[in-house]
């Protein structure tokens, strides 16, 4: 009779608390959306299994010593993680489409105004009671704006380790939802001439532009932003591996292999992070909305200054093209061709909008360095 | 209260002081980009060569120097006899 009482004491039956319940709940949301729905699969699964895992009573995976608590302090804590992601990430990009056209950088730039309002924006919710974010925090959750999942993690676990899970959440749900957040706001700044506007075909680009590209990129940062070269350097890194040609199989390692044994990792162990006690506050709904808020003005500066551009080309550039100036690439290029094939059937916008999307993930990082170098 | 307006306006400073460094380090970029094209674009030269490609081959053919026919003729009619014997 003890033992089946020790037995009982231990299930996890007898130690559920509800909050547990309730974030295994969250999980097997995570799990439905990414199986279901097809949103960010590659994250949000091993995300919401990760969140299973953390909360299960007595299971001991985040404790000091379990496998959650390995990965997360060897792979997040020291930025290791979405440094390797990153890499990865820029093995997998072609900048030709930016190096052809390269005023797409401003888009870019001007998208990247979504982080920083809502760095104010967290700042002012500190006049609603029970909210207390300090500049770090505020900064780590303005970086949601820059849709950027590795870079949002880098920084979050750089300014404000313990917003790390629901910054991480945050990020890859609203990444996964560029479909529903963009085009409303896309169409609301844009008139249906515009929108139909045909832009000129791209010129080629040379081998040499290719590979001197990320060196450039990375010299500049060497000299006006040390603070971002870990996020640029390793995106450099992996963007020569495969432009010059010569190291193909790290290049293939970089952008097939590594970044999917990272992933998996990297995904367990923001869900590590989903632990009950710690995302279940009143912070979280702030950093949901905050989040939400930092991705729809980042869209929105980014149409308003391709409106502009738009403007002064004499009506070259299809606005709608700016949207994609907040990376989640590429996605973002997608929703920017389907909207503008709803306008006109015949007017592929994609090309063109992968150079502000590629853009926006340099402006994302530059972004990051900024506020690393100020508050870090 | 008045510590949150200082942390507003702090903010606020980091955002022009963001926005300006974000703005500034990508137009740099341009001016860079524009000047490697300008030094090292391959494409200009690529196009006119790909479109006298075409040109040149049948001429190369019609008007096939007579001693190369005779090399190439030789050289083929060496290779029958050997692959017979």
């Amino acid at each position: 009779m003890e033992g089946l009482l020790a037995f009982w004491a231990e299930s996890g039956l007898a130690n559920f608390t509800s909050g547990q319940l309730l974030m295994m709940g969250v999980g097997a949301l995570l799990l439905f959306l990414a199986i279901a729905k097809g949103f960010e699969p590659l994250l949000l699964l091993p995300i919401g299994f990760g969140a299973i895992l953390a909360n299960i009573p007595n299971g001991g995976f985040t404790d000091e010593g379990g496998l959650l608590w390995y990965v997360y302090h060897v792979g997040i804590e020291t930025g290791v993680f979405p440094l390797l992601i990153f890499m990865g990430v820029g093995a997998l990009t072609d900048f030709g489409a930016l190096i052809a056209n390269p005023k797409m950088l401003l888009l870019g730039a001007a998208a990247q105004f979504g982080i920083f309002a809502t760095l104010i924006g967290a700042i002012a919710l500190n006049l609603v009671p029970g909210f207390e974010f300090s500049m770090q925090d505020a900064a780590a959750i303005a970086i949601i704006g820059g849709a950027d999942g590795p870079t949002a993690i880098f920084l979050a676990s750089k300014l404000a380790p313990e917003l790390l899970g629901a910054i991480a959440v945050a990020a890859y749900s609203y990444m996964a939802l560029v479909p529903i957040i963009q085009p409303p706001i896309m169409k609301l700044l844009t008139t249906e001439s515009e929108r139909q506007i045909k832009m000129e075909q791209l010129r080629e680009v040379g081998k040499r532009e290719k590979i001197i590209f990320p060196l450039m990129v990375l010299g500049l940062t060497i000299l006006f932003l040390p603070a971002a070269t870990p996020l640029v350097g390793m995106f450099c890194l992996g963007n020569l591996m495969r432009e010059s040609g010569v190291v193909d199989r790290l290049s293939n390692t970089a952008q097939n292999e590594l970044i999917n044994i990272v992933t998996i990792f990297l995904g367990l162990a923001v869900g590590s992070k989903l632990s009950a006690d710690k995302f279940l506050q009143v912070e979280t709904l702030g950093i949901l909305i905050l989040g939400a808020v930092a991705f729809g003005i980042g869209t929105a500066t980014g149409v308003l200054m391709a409106k502009l551009m738009c403007k002064l080309s004499g009506g070259k550039i299809n606005p709608l093209i700016g949207a994609a100036g907040v990376s989640a690439v590429p996605m973002a290029a997608r929703v920017v061709n389907k909207v503008g094939l709803q306008s006109n059937q015949h007017n592929f916008l994609l090309m063109h909008a992968m150079g502000p999307n590629v853009a926006g993930v340099l402006g994302s990082a530059v972004a990051a360095g900024v506020l690393l170098a100020v508050l870090g | 209260m008045t510590s949150i307006f200082q942390q507003i306006s702090d903010a606020l400073g980091i955002m022009v002081l963001g926005m300006g460094l974000v703005f500034v380090f990508l137009s740099i970029l341009i001016v860079g980009v524009k000047l490697v094209a300008k030094w090292g674009a391959p494409v200009v030269c690529a196009k006119p060569s790909t479109a006298a490609a075409p040109q040149q081959v049948p001429n190369h053919g019609n008007n096939m120097e007579p001693q190369l026919l005779a090399a190439i003729t030789a050289a083929i009619h060496q290779y029958r006899n050997r692959a017979q014997a």
